[in-house]
């Protein structure tokens, strides 16, 4: 299966992918509407975007007391607008702050892939997020440890 | 520390949103400084296509509202921070900043660009350019979040440096990152130093004809503009995208863009060297010394040499702009921007500084105390060869100045930025230090006798620029680069030292530089063809913008700044080249080659071309004509057509 991957060392922060993905989610471009989000490390000096890793266990789905959060075919986590009743449970329950609540809508929102072409990878210049077959959902723990083990071995903290 | 409100603005009418084109927020925000007023002011479709944006829509308010007796430090002069219409939209390097006033340097017009995300976080917060006029009581900055539009107090933030004063106010707003775009002064503007600069974004210097000593005139510090949460509209998004797409594509495969798409400007020591056109110890000769391996000055090198990291401008995929950190020395392990190209040349080889290290710790200084790095590179040169041949003397500047000594160089700059000792007489730039003094340090300086600093190259090998910024209204250079000039009817190459080739070129790609400078872009990225750029805006606004109209407006822009300066008194009499900026090279791939002799043939074939009249410097009536600039013929010629 295909998955949003991010390589944050590549990260330049020029925030294209917020651009691109406010486009796909409302026809505009307005950043503060995108749901990938670059957020700035070591001052500002390093960057890395980050948006809604489709968890195998998505806790907004548990959470969603109307049902309104299905699974796309695309394999993504997405938000019904007609089930939707706004109670923003899903953005308390989600352990990694990836869905948010839309003021103008008074809906959640969240990444839903682009129905399985991404315009974040699209848009970014420097391939920091691409979208591409793994053997598993699951594919941020694999990253996980490997990015402990080789800060472990360069002596990191 | 919670910093004052003193002002709060009302919320802004959204009257005609329906007759806004795209890539437009529709309204200018005007502060007024001595009253501490602050109003929204909605401009209309027309003048959109008219003034675009940036030095476009700067040159017409600038035209409008400053008179000739409203020099560069009069509370009425206008700080104009302008972007464009392509600002905010994914086209790379959209988020642009045009900084438009009487300036300092040359007390005419100035353009000068930086970038970062200043652009991008404005339009988002709803406007399009922010007009400041007026001289605050007492040091404020300008704080802006969508409508909460407000001066506040910045007595604490005086003293600190650029970069100090943005982490000041990202850590008083706890915002970082690009969540927060600060443009600000350092202690140079502060003090009125004549070259101060504005930078922002850690690393972006609008740094042209004093554009930093009016914003310290009138007593701003800063100003610092949240990410605004506004949607920016296109006319046609997916049209807009795929504009981008395609320009970057050339951006990354075009031999005349591929270079800056890897590099940056790295690459343009080496090779500029390799024309004569590296300055190097102030114009004194253009060969590197005998222990200096050029090898070690290319592009890929001079990057890997440090630790670095992207630092890109909004929206932009070019390996330009870079944060890189000091590997070694007494400064080991400080954060820099990795210098430009001018920044090599103004902090390196114009003062015979070849420690690549030095240099980039040198021009980071010198963006935080925050004057042109060219003019510090002419001025610094110019004292250094004082020193060495004696119109300068150890005991006039308080120590020792030699070439190549960066830690000297920061030195004369802390002098000059604090305006102390004989750092007051340097703070008025090398033209007028060196008009002072008179005699052979008047022959040693490197200026243009109309004010504005060439930039970091050695013109006397590349002649197309030093007639641009002799002739320019800018106070730099106004005419771009030739790229692509067959697209406006130019041959594909020119011989570099036939003066009348060379005006040709100059007067016939006139227009283009003055169009990407209102887009809110940068003129890297808008390295492309002209049909491309237009292609982007016509998306973005729904008009049909062609070729022929984007050279038209640009020629317009050129012609109202030129009416600006010839009504504030600077005409054809000062169109000169210094004695040494205008000298022949003794050494070098460029020796014996003589602009001086062709020089006076050049002019007239550039006015000629452009349409202006050779005594008096005015646009002719037939050119205004041409250029749909009536309104401008009374002024300039006396009576009506």
């Amino acid at each position: 299966m295909k998955v949003l991957k991010i390589v944050p060392e590549k990260c330049t922060g020029c925030l294209r992918c917020e651009l691109a993905c406010s486009y796909m989610q409302t026809g505009a471009f307005q950043p503060a509407k995108s749901v990938i989000r670059v957020s700035p490390y070591e001052g500002h000096t390093s960057y890395a975007p980050y948006t809604c890793t489709q968890c195998a266990e998505g806790w907004c789905m548990t959470a969603c007391p109307v049902g309104a959060i299905t699974i796309t075919p695309a394999g993504a986590k997405d938000v019904v607008d007609d089930r939707c009743v706004g109670c923003k449970l899903c953005t308390i329950a989600c352990p990694y702050g990836t869905i948010f609540y839309d003021h103008d809508t008074r809906k959640a929102f969240k990444c839903d892939l682009c129905g399985g072409a991404p315009a974040c990878a699209e848009a970014c210049p420097t391939a920091a997020i691409v979208y591409e077959e793994t053997t598993t959902a699951d594919w941020l723990a694999d990253f996980a440890v490997e990015r402990s083990a080789r800060l472990l071995a360069s002596g990191a903290r | 520390m919670s910093p004052t409100a003193l002002t709060r603005m009302k919320a802004a009418p959204h009257a005609h949103a329906e007759e806004i084109p795209g890539g437009y927020a529709g309204k200018l925000l005007r502060v007024n400084l001595t009253t501490g007023k602050i109003w929204s002011q909605p401009w209309t479709p027309d003048d959109m296509r008219l003034y675009v944006g940036g030095v476009g829509l700067g040159a017409k308010i600038l035209y409008d509202e400053v008179g000739p007796r409203v020099n560069w430090d009069h509370p009425d002069n206008r700080l104009i921070l302008a972007t464009g219409p392509l600002a905010g939209l994914p086209v790379w390097g959209t988020g642009g900043l045009t900084v438009v006033t009487r300036g300092a340097m040359t007390n005419g017009a100035t353009s000068t660009q930086a970038n970062g995300f200043f652009g991008a976080c404005l339009k988002f917060s709803g406007y399009d350019a922010i007009v400041i006029q007026g001289r605050a009581p007492r040091w404020v900055s300008l704080y802006i979040n969508d409508d909460a539009v407000e001066l506040r107090d910045a007595r604490h933030l005086l003293g600190k440096d650029t970069w100090e004063t943005q982490d000041a106010l990202s850590a008083e707003h706890g915002l970082s990152g690009h969540r927060l775009s600060v443009y600000s002064i350092g202690p140079a503007g502060e003090n009125l130093v004549r070259f101060a600069a504005i930078q922002g974004d850690y690393g972006h210097v609008a740094s042209k004809n004093g554009c930093g000593a009016v914003m310290g005139k009138k007593r701003l510090k800063a100003v610092c503009i949240v990410r605004g949460t506004r949607a920016l509209a296109a006319a046609d998004s997916r049209g807009v995208i795929q504009a981008a797409d395609d320009i970057a594509h050339d951006l990354k495969t075009d031999p005349s863009a591929r270079s800056l798409y890897e590099w940056g400007t790295l690459p343009a020591v080496t090779g500029l060297y390799k024309m004569g056109v590296l300055p190097i110890k102030n114009y004194t000769t253009n060969l590197a010394p005998p222990d200096v391996n050029m090898a070690d000055w290319e592009g890929p090198k001079l990057r890997q040499g440090f630790d670095h990291r992207g630092h890109q401008c909004s929206a932009c995929g070019m390996h330009h702009c870079h944060i890189q950190v000091i590997p070694k020395g007494k400064h080991k392990g400080e954060l820099v921007d990795e210098p430009e190209y001018e920044g090599w040349s103004g902090a390196g080889w114009a003062i015979g500084c070849t420690d690549p290290v030095a240099v980039a710790w040198l021009n980071t200084r010198i963006d935080r105390a925050c004057v042109d790095v060219n003019e510090f590179g002419w001025l610094c040169g110019w004292v250094m060869e004082g020193i060495e041949t004696g119109y300068i003397t150890r005991a006039q500047l308080g120590f020792d100045l030699r070439w190549g000594d960066a830690e000297g160089a920061a030195r004369l700059l802390q002098l000059i930025s604090h305006r102390k000792g004989l750092g007051d007489l340097l703070a008025e730039g090398v033209k007028r230090a060196a008009e002072k003094l008179g005699g052979a340090a008047q022959d040693a300086a490197i200026y243009t006798l109309k004010g504005a600093s060439p930039r970091g190259h050695d013109h006397r090998a590349r002649w197309d620029e030093m007639l641009d910024t002799c002739t320019a209204s800018t106070g730099t250079l106004e005419s771009g680069i030739p790229v692509h000039v067959t697209e406006v009817g130019l041959p594909p190459r020119i011989n570099p030292f036939n003066g009348e080739e060379v005006a040709q070129q100059v007067a016939g790609i006139r227009g283009r530089r003055h169009f990407e400078d209102s887009l809110g872009a940068c003129i890297f990225t808008t390295r492309t063809r002209l049909e491309n750029i237009c292609r982007a805006l016509s998306a973005a606004t729904g008009w049909h913008y062609t070729v022929d109209e984007s050279v038209r407006f640009g020629r317009r822009t050129a012609a109202i700044l030129r009416a600006f300066n010839l009504r504030c008194g600077i005409g054809p009499e000062v169109e000169h080249p210094s004695k040494r900026y205008g000298s022949t090279p003794t050494d070098g791939p460029a020796k014996g080659q003589a602009i001086g002799q062709q020089w006076g043939k050049m002019l007239d074939t550039w006015y000629t071309l452009v349409g202006y009249d050779r005594k008096t410097g005015r646009p002719k009536p037939e050119t205004l004509k041409k250029l749909g600039l009536d309104w401008l013929h009374k002024d300039l010629w006396g009576k009506k057509r």
